[in-house]
């Protein structure tokens, strides 16, 4: 069995199981589960924005918390219907996307990462101040979008939006605009060289995964109720970024099963307290040291030398016969 | 100088800082033809081969492309408009494969289609006898390879001119020999060419015309045996004292 097969096996058996979870487990994992999908959303965007277009930015989380916030003040702000307040949110994710990636095209590493870091400081401090307008750490409500108590719809809800993510970035990866983005990756005035249009493809990966970025920091205020501008701290986007680098920044699925494994044992781990965390950071450690790549593309790894020398026996085996 | 030049270049300066690393630089290419651009160690050959590809912006001067100004524009027009380079030290992507490498450049024009792209990528590895890499990482080619792929890079624009700097730099003798082949195939084809090197005794055995550089100025343009005798020329290469001598 190849990569490429092996791949969709495993994703299509995680994704049955995402989809018969609910029927087994409790309220508390399916809460669980339902803000895994955010994480999930965020590890992923992150991965296409970092692990194939090579731009390291640390505002990832602001724009979730930019799309929370939009979304969440269009209804209690403006009166607007829920709607039409998300769509809103997505508009200024996109301008704020193209603004930033615009703002950071000559910034590459570490000046990057610091640049973003500080927008995302910025970000994080206004929501903080701006008492009146966003109720600052006492947290602004967000109305719900299903009516009772249960959480297996925004499960579900939840579970979509990644699909549904992860489809619009495995199609944007396998057009000739996911070939540039990892030329762009691997040398930007090659890249140029090549006739790309580096600053058009930089700014479109920003806008991109600033959409998916809101999208879900839309989902997870009106799923939680309440935004607090800890939504942005710096330790949950380190915590993003573990994510996708455990599970493989260079693989879209890698992320997501990333961000949903160490996020479900964190949740897991939690009567260690912070232990955990200190758990966290070893698990980082050895995958950095161990399988540099992450642990799903180590796996796909794994399984293609495996299918290599049964294929070659299949060979033999026909000569042979 | 031609009439019409298919490739001009006129008073082009770039200084960083104080140093004048290209002054009043001029000089004309006609179609088909290959030149020459030599000189010591930090004389503007690779700071003029990236204005000349839009890699820098010149503090003065124009470009002329088949009649049009370039001067200033960015990097991805010049190549779009059939600019295109090899650098120094091969820039490839080297966690992509050598297929990959080469329909990058090919799909840059939005009317290309993939399976073209690679049907001509096919053709340029068949062209540099690498055909049996099309599926290797880049980063997996010998230093000779990687030359020969950042050429068939450049060749997927379907260039009028190319710039090659320095593809002898580092090469196996036995490489030299093909790429130097490949060169002049290409020249016959009827690409223009500008090569930069160090290695005079491959420059000369494929241009006629030479064009020398030294400390940011052009010192002689012509033919290859009236340039090397040219005294500015051999104060050039020697240092002053030998020159002078």
């Amino acid at each position: 069995m190849g990569s490429l097969s092996f791949s969709r096996a495993v994703q299509a058996v995680l994704l049955a199981v995402a989809l018969l979870l609910p029927l087994a487990a409790g309220p508390y994992w399916i809460h669980v589960g339902a803000i895994a999908w955010y994480y999930a959303m965020l590890a992923a965007s992150w991965a296409l924005l970092a692990g194939f277009a090579g731009q390291f930015s640390f505002a990832h989380v602001a724009f979730a918390a930019l799309g929370g916030y939009a979304s969440a003040l269009g209804v209690g702000l403006l009166g607007l219907p829920v709607g039409v307040s998300m769509l809103l949110a997505i508009v200024l994710a996109i301008v704020t996307g193209a603004l930033i990636g615009a703002l950071v095209l000559r910034l590459s590493g570490p000046y990057l990462a610091l640049f973003t870091l500080a927008i995302s400081e910025i970000f994080r401090l206004i929501l903080v101040a701006e008492e009146d307008l966003t109720r600052g750490m006492l947290g602004l409500p967000v109305p719900g979008l299903f009516s009772g108590q249960s959480d297996v719809p925004y499960y579900y809800l939840g579970l979509g939006l990644v699909v549904m993510a992860m489809l619009a970035m495995n199609w944007l990866l396998s057009t000739r605009v996911g070939l540039f983005l990892r030329a762009i990756r691997e040398d930007e005035g090659a890249a140029r060289a090549s006739g790309i249009d580096t600053t058009r493809y930089k700014i479109l990966v920003f806008v991109v995964t600033a959409v998916i970025a809101a999208i879900a920091g839309i989902y997870y205020g009106h799923f939680i109720g309440i935004l607090t501008p800890n939504i942005a701290i710096l330790p949950e986007m380190g915590l993003v970024i573990a994510m996708a680098v455990i599970g493989g920044i260079e693989s879209l699925p890698g992320a997501v099963i990333g961000a949903v494994v160490v996020f479900l044992l964190s949740e897991s781990l939690r009567a260690y307290g912070e232990w955990r965390f200190v758990l966290m950071g070893l698990a980082l450690i050895l995958v950095q040291r161990f399988a540099q790549n992450g642990l799903y593309p180590m796996i796909e790894q794994w399984s293609r030398a495996r299918a290599k020398p049964r294929a070659a026996a299949t060979v033999e085996d026909r000569h042979a016969g | 100088m031609p009439a019409d030049p298919f490739f001009a270049v006129a008073g082009l300066a770039k200084h960083f800082g104080g140093i004048h690393a290209v002054e009043d630089l001029s000089f004309t290419l006609a179609r088909g033809e290959i030149l020459g651009l030599i000189g010591p160690n930090g004389s503007g050959k690779t700071t003029t081969i990236n204005i000349v590809t839009g890699a820098l912006k010149p503090d003065a001067g124009s470009i002329s492309v088949e009649g049009s100004d370039m001067a200033g524009q960015a990097a991805h027009l010049f190549a779009r408009r059939g600019v295109a380079r090899t650098f120094q030290v091969p820039r490839l992507f080297r966690r992509m494969t050598v297929m990959e490498n080469l329909i990058v450049p090919a799909l840059s024009d939005a009317s290309e289609r993939r399976p073209s792209a690679e049907e001509r990528a096919r053709g340029v590895l068949a062209f540099l006898k690498l055909e049996h890499l099309a599926d290797d990482y880049a980063r997996a080619l010998s230093g000779g390879q990687q030359k020969l792929l950042e050429l068939g890079r450049a060749l997927m624009l379907k260039p009028s001119l190319l710039l090659l700097d320095e593809p002898f730099a580092g090469v196996h003798p036995k490489l030299l020999e093909q790429i130097i082949e490949h060169i002049r195939t290409l020249n016959r084809d009827g690409h223009t060419i500008v090569l930069v090197d160090h290695n005079l005794d491959a420059v000369q055995s494929i241009v006629s015309r030479v064009l020398v550089m030294a400390r940011g100025r052009k010192i002689a343009d012509g033919a290859v045996a009236e340039v090397l005798q040219n005294p500015e020329v051999v104060r050039a290469y020697t240092g002053s004292r030998a020159g002078a001598q």
